[in-house]
């Protein structure tokens, strides 16, 4: 019995000390796509996630316990998306998922979230239904929404004195909801302007030559537009042959104004082109942005560096501050201390309004333009318009 | 006991089962999850197997049938708020006779007009299920599924869904070891001969594809409610693909190969998603290996190895 004690009990003791180690750390499943079209935002967005995770350990991790990331890729894919959120809980026991990217991914993994009573932080996508009518306990939003980019899209093109409208966005939740939110916009800042052409291209579409010779013969003076990142890219390239945007003003949301695309497209980059961005690596709005773009642009070694880290370390922040305010892990406790949460970014504070789980985040918007001597386009001058909507 | 079944088959599916009720008792929610997932599959494989195995078609659109269920289920349950039992079997009903308009079409044509005919009735579903928004969700997919109080818990969901499987392969098993699923076999061997006897052939196939059909219905109505959610890829050729190298893995020539299958090409994909983002990578190699040297698929094998073992004794 004596023997049987002395072998089995180090065993014990470490199994036991492992699984202490074990719970002494929080756990962060992200779901961004690393692969395929929706790579050119995922990718940078994990990069951002990363650094987030490595600042809050680096200041002693959550509530004194190392913070571990869990990753997975979302193949831009609502149904692979839901099931890897399902994966993370059950299987790799994640506190709280944060990420996602399209509105279809985000709503997926908020279904997820609701099902398994966990929170989920959306820090890219922006249907407006995530913060409205699909609203949940444990789903809160740090990226912006549809009907303030909608609202930003509206104020532009009243500068612009359009008056003809042609609006074209992609066939899933993002596109109808922007397309609402920019018709809601136009009613308050420009109710004479007439919209003449609706179009909707598949998410993942490749070939735009269709919509293109629809808008070309449509006569509007402006276009409204919430294609992203490749379907941006794909569609800026068959149109410009056409002379679509020496034609037509282009106003545009989905975060075209980003480094990625301006970066990716370089000299291909249209004329005529008003874009947003959650962020600029050439615009330091506050010291701590300097500092994060420093420390953004020493990780990846380039000073032109992407947008969507922001978003992700965001995320990541938001969640951090509010377990250590809730004083423990529990989702129902971090729920509570999320809504009404406060923090600094590198771009302006942020907070989460309690009622409808949605931070105020505002975007940059201005035209992209050509700078003697820089190879792609820059946005200039540069309006930040807040996250604020005024009947 | 039929002629069909030998003991050690019998024992073997009772073992099972006995495997499969304990998996609750592990209280591991992936575990659960996991088979859970398993069993959907390997129902909507077994329900192909009666085209491709036993009445010799191909069919590039057996997806159809399983998003026909799952989301007409969906629909039932939430947007109409109707229970459990109705809306369950109004799917399984919608399905049989969605299979049944199509297969009277496909099964005028054979070899690759009716694998290619299957294929253009599936986008076709796929086609409405994204464009119909109002009612599908369109490509954010049906999203917030209802599921019924009563197995709206991971343990009771996961016994409904072993009831509903066991059920449903019991009763495949049946028809496919019937004179109907003799007959079946007999139209695959040689159609003409078949019809010599007087056999309606094409009767025969038409039967078959609304089996198959209704079947899939079973699994998409089950996976949809598990996921609280359907999605415009469970239509898509993908997905078609995807079951077809089930059936084929697990192989076609054995009632319970595709099942095998089905567990066996799931939890790959799962170890696989985890090490390396090539899945489709993977996929194809898999395919290539059934094709080059596993005709009939991981029960041939064991087949195989079973009579080498019994001769080498």
């Amino acid at each position: 019995m004596l023997r049987l004690i002395r072998t089995t009990g180090p065993i014990v003791t470490i199994l036991a000390a492992l699984s202490i180690a074990q719970a002494a750390e929080v756990k962060i499943g992200t779901l961004y796509p690393i692969t395929g079209g929706g790579a050119i935002y995922g990718s940078p967005a994990m990069i951002g996630h990363r650094m987030a995770i490595d600042e809050l350990n680096s200041q002693g991790g959550i509530l004194g316990m190392q913070v571990v990331s869990v990753e997975r890729d979302t193949k831009l894919n609502p149904a692979t998306a839901a099931a890897a959120a399902k994966e993370m809980i059950t299987k790799d026991g994640v506190n709280v998922i944060i990420g996602g990217l399209s509105s279809a991914v985000g709503l997926a993994i908020s279904e997820v979230a609701k099902q398994e009573k966990v929170i989920y932080i959306a820090t890219i996508p922006k249907t407006i239904q995530m913060t409205t009518n699909r609203r949940h306990d444990y789903v809160f939003r740090t990226a912006s929404h549809t009907d303030f980019e909608g609202d930003a899209i509206a104020q532009i093109a009243k500068q612009l004195g359009a008056q003809k409208i042609c609006d074209i966005q992609l066939d899933y939740a993002y596109g109808h909801d922007l397309a609402d939110g920019i018709e809601r916009g136009l009613k308050r800042h420009l109710p004479d302007a007439k919209k003449v052409l609706d179009l909707r291209p598949k998410l993942r579409a490749t070939d735009y030559n269709v919509f293109i010779t629809q808008i070309m013969g449509a006569g509007c003076d402006v276009v409204t537009s919430g294609l992203w990142g490749p379907h941006f890219v794909d569609f800026a390239k068959q149109a410009s042959p056409f002379g679509l945007f020496q034609q037509i003003k282009y106003i545009t949301g989905g975060e075209i104004g980003s480094q990625e695309i301006a970066g990716a497209m370089g000299e291909d980059y249209p004329d005529n082109v008003w874009a947003n961005s959650y962020e600029l690596w050439y615009h330091h709005s506050t010291q701590e942005h300097k500092n994060f773009q420093e420390a953004l642009a020493k990780r990846l070694d380039t000073i032109e560096t992407p947008m969507w880290p922001v978003l992700a370390l965001i995320g990541v922040r938001m969640y951090g501050a509010a377990a250590e305010k809730a004083g423990s892990l529990d989702a129902a406790s971090i729920s509570d201390a999320l809504k009404g949460m406060s923090i600094d970014t590198p771009v302006g504070p942020r907070t989460i309004d309690p009622e409808t789980h949605q931070a105020d985040t505002g975007q940059f918007w201005g035209p992209m333009v050509k700078k003697e001597g820089v190879p792609y386009r820059v946005m200039d001058p540069i309006t930040y318009i807040p996250a604020k909507i005024i009947e | 006991m039929t002629d069909a079944m030998t003991r050690s088959a019998m024992a073997g599916c009772l073992i099972s089962l006995a495997l499969l009720i304990s998996v609750p008792l592990f209280q591991s929610a992936y575990l659960i999850d996991v088979v859970t997932e398993i069993l959907i599959y390997a129902l909507f494989a077994l329900s192909l197997n009666v085209i491709i195995g036993y009445s010799g078609n191909v069919s590039f659109g057996h997806a159809a049938y399983f998003a026909i269920g799952g989301y007409t289920n969906a629909i039932l349950l939430t947007s109409h708020g109707w229970a459990l039992v109705p809306s369950f079997v109004t799917s399984i009903l919608v399905t049989m006779i969605a299979a049944g308009f199509v297969a009277y079409f496909c099964t005028r044509l054979t070899n690759i007009y009716f694998a290619m005919l299957t294929l253009a009735f599936s986008m076709l579903v796929w086609a409405i299920a994204f464009k119909w928004r109002s009612v599908t969700g369109g490509d954010d997919g049906f999203v917030g599924i209802r599921v019924p109080e009563i197995i709206n818990n991971r343990a009771h969901f996961y016994y409904f869904t072993l009831i509903m499987v066991t059920a449903a392969t019991t009763l495949l098993w049946f028809i496919c070891h019937s004179a109907f699923g003799r007959t079946l076999v007999a139209v695959r061997e040689n159609a003409t001969r078949a019809g010599f006897v007087g056999v309606n052939t094409r009767l025969m196939r038409w039967w078959a594809f609304v089996v198959a059909g209704t079947f899939a219905g079973i699994a998409g109505a089950i996976f949809g409610m598990f996921h609280r959610g359907m999605y415009v890829e469970s239509a898509f050729w993908t997905q078609s693909a995807t079951v077809l190298i089930m059936t084929l893995l697990g192989g076609m020539f054995s009632f319970f190969g595709p099942a095998i299958g089905a567990a066996t090409l799931f939890i790959l994909e799962r170890i696989t998603n985890e090490y390396t983002e090539y899945w489709p990578t993977v996929l194809g190699c898999i395919l290539l290996v059934i094709l080059l040297f596993l005709p009939d698929g991981l029960a041939g094998l064991a087949r195989k190895v079973r009579s080498y073992v019994a001769g080498s004794n």
